[in-house]
């Protein structure tokens, strides 16, 4: 009920009562009396012929009294309290100046027309969405999302600035600004081109995306404290970067020809890891036959000669019988699967070929060759 | 009777009251004019304020930024290049009688400061590039734009807080060509990683190609090397063993080459009987006579 009791938090303006004369005395309802006691005074003065004394003269003067208390009384009951929700800032005028704010809760403040009270929704999440809507029909706004690069390329950006009332200074949001909403977003769409301006269209499309966001954020906030708009800009995100859609399946190819620029990349290298070790492996396999002839060669060669030593051995005991021996033993073996054919010629000269002898010819296979 | 002249009284006395008194928001300012003609100091701070009736008019007058969003403008910019330019204001009413006096509403403002803006966004944008308005000179000419502004609008009691550009966007028919550019530019960059792909692939297989060829010489040669060791050895064990008596390895070696060359019998020898293989063949006695060995025909297939 009383006045004081709104103030006891930090809002309260201190040394300033409601009609802004000063503070008020501390007997909690001594407000409530002295306004009955001035109106009952200025009733008291109004009614002629009775000065000073004007109460308790005549019924009908009583009447009046008890009709104005009634109504002041209502006034009051219904005025006076008001509550604010969690989610809001109550901002308390009284004849159009500003007097403090109220938490959560139920608060109080001069009924109408003395006193007014705003309630500002500092704590929901506003959403400003930009190039595009989420409800309704249009997904893209073209003449939004479309913006000129700093390499004078067209991209299409959608974002969305997440901010709220400043739950310092409800008051400058609400009284600084008119149509504070619309500024957010004017302000929104100025300085995403400006920092999109700075930036080339690949940038923007791969690494700049991060820092886009908070250059805006930060660009937003600066110029919006320039203005007292009593607006905090929690975050900027950016919902889609693209570029436009006359041109984004050009776009989409260079994608997919990167790829295919790997691909050809990892097939030549399949390629290699294939025959490099093949010949690798080839190549080992030759030194090993290599390694392999000559074992053999030099194990033959000793074998050999090994066989030699001994028949020599052999030899140099009777060489003369040896000898003879061996050359019989070989000329058996050599002549004897041979056609023979023996002529007796007195004369040194070779002797001569005959050669169309068909019946002398005992082996068949013979004329084949 | 008493009472209903008590009432009357009360209630002209709540309408004149209502009449003497006003208030003053914090969003606004108020000026208090007497038969048109302003009186007393301008009320810029908010409360209760008092007045006499019928006589003073109050006119209130908007204390907050108020925001001008311009029209779309098409430029025309340096090289003959035109841009579609969107900017918005934001002012103050600084001086509310002068407002008042000049363009007595925000309405009448607004179509002051709009004129104002486009005839200074046209003076300030008319000699730069597409390039300095987007990005190189952005701020540079933004602030040139609002000093024009701030000069002109202090004429109507208004202060200008700040002219941005909000929107700087080709025209319809110039975004088509930015477009043909961009997609072609594109269709460049396609290709050229297509090309550095094949170009890429071409240069590892040929590498690979290269390394199989170098690797299968590399062993060949050393093959070559280890055979040559082989055959080496080979020689010099040979001519150690043979070294010691060559006249008996002649006649070793010829017996042995003999009988590998005629070893499949399908040699015809003509032989003459006078022969050192047939010295017996006649007589049991040893015939000192000259040898012949056997002679093979030509037709015989030599090892």
């Amino acid at each position: 009920m009383s006045w004081n009791n709104q103030g006891g938090g930090p809002w309260k303006s201190p040394g300033r009562g409601p009609w802004g004369q000063g503070p008020f005395g501390p007997p909690p309802t001594g407000d409530l009396e002295e306004i009955i006691r001035r109106v009952q005074e200025a009733l008291a003065k109004l009614t002629p012929g009775g000065s000073g004394g004007g109460i308790g003269k005549g019924f009908g003067g009583r009447g009046a009294l008890f009709l104005v208390l009634a109504a002041l009384l209502l006034w009051f009951a219904w005025g006076t309290f008001y509550t604010v929700q969690p989610s809001e800032v109550g901002i308390n005028l009284v004849f159009g100046r500003y007097t403090g704010k109220t938490a959560a809760g139920l608060n109080t403040n001069w009924p109408w027309p003395i006193g007014s009270v705003i309630k500002v929704p500092v704590w929901d999440q506003q959403i400003t969405e930009v190039g595009y809507r989420s409800l309704g029909a249009s997904a893209d706004i073209p003449e939004e999302s479309q913006m000129l690069t700093g390499d004078k390329n067209i991209v299409d950006v959608h974002f969305r600035v997440n901010w709220q009332i400043d739950p310092a200074k409800p008051e400058d949001y609400v009284f600084n600004i008119l149509n504070p909403r619309e500024t957010v977003k004017a302000v929104a769409e100025s300085i995403m081109r400006e920092v999109v301006g700075l930036k080339t269209i690949d940038g923007i499309l791969t690494t700049d995306r991060a820092s886009v966001e908070a250059d805006v954020q930060k660009r937003m906030q600066d110029l919006l404290n320039t203005y007292r708009a009593g607006v905090l800009v929690k975050q900027v995100q950016l919902q889609s970067v693209d570029a436009p859609s006359q041109v984004l399946s050009a776009y989409r190819d260079v994608t997919a020809a990167q790829q295919d620029q790997q691909r050809a990349v990892n097939e030549a290298e399949t390629y290699a890891n294939k025959v490099v070790p093949e010949a690798e492996g080839g190549a080992a396999r030759i030194v090993a036959e290599a390694n392999a002839y000559r074992e053999q060669t030099i194990l033959e060669a000793k074998g050999q000669t090994s066989r030699y030593n001994q028949i020599y051995e052999q030899y140099k005991k009777a060489p003369g019988v040896t000898r003879e021996r061996m050359y019989l033993e070989t000329m058996e073996r050599v002549l004897g699967p041979m056609d023979k054919t023996i002529v007796d010629s007195n004369s040194a000269s070779p002797p001569v070929p005959y050669i169309a002898l068909e019946p002398l010819q005992s082996k068949p296979g013979a004329s084949g060759k | 009777m008493n009472g209903v002249v008590l009432a009357a009284i009360a209630i002209v006395a709540i309408i004149v009251a209502s009449m003497a008194t006003f208030v003053v928001d914090p969003t606004e300012q108020a000026l208090i004019l007497r038969f048109g003609q302003p009186v007393r100091d301008l009320i810029d701070a908010p409360g209760l304020y008092f007045k006499w009736p019928f006589v003073d008019t109050v006119v209130y007058i908007d204390k907050r930024i108020l925001a001008l969003d311009n029209e779309r403008q098409e430029v025309l910019v340096s090289d003959n290049q035109r841009l579609e330019v969107d900017a918005f204001v934001r002012y103050k009413i600084d001086d509310p009688l002068l407002f008042y006096q000049s363009v007595t509403n925000t309405r009448g403002a607004d179509a002051q400061l709009g004129g104002m803006l486009n005839s200074a966004l046209r003076r300030s944008l008319s000699g730069a590039s597409i390039t300095d308005i987007v990005r190189d000179k952005r701020d540079a000419l933004m602030a040139d734009i609002r000093d024009q502004m701030i000069t002109g609008a202090k004429r109507f009691g208004l202060q200008v807080v700040d002219v941005r550009i909000k929107r700087a966007d080709l025209p319809a028919e110039n975004s088509e060509a930015v477009f043909r550019r961009m997609q072609t530019e594109r269709q460049q960059r396609a290709a050229s990683y297509r090309a550095q792909g094949s170009q890429q692939s071409q240069q590892i297989k040929a590498e690979a190609d290269r390394k199989v060829t170098v690797i299968t010489a590399q062993a060949q040669q050393q093959s070559e090397q280890i055979r040559g060791e082989g055959d080496g050895e080979r020689n010099r064990i040979f001519a150690e063993a043979y070294g010691a008596d060559p006249e008996f390895f002649a006649f070793y070696r010829s017996m042995q080459a003999y009988q590998n060359s005629f070893a499949n019998g399908q040699t015809r020898a003509l032989m003459s009987p006078k022969s050192d293989f047939f010295r017996y063949f006649s007589t049991p006695t040893p015939a000192p006579e000259a040898a012949t060995a056997p002679v093979p025909a030509p037709s015989a297939k030599a090892d």
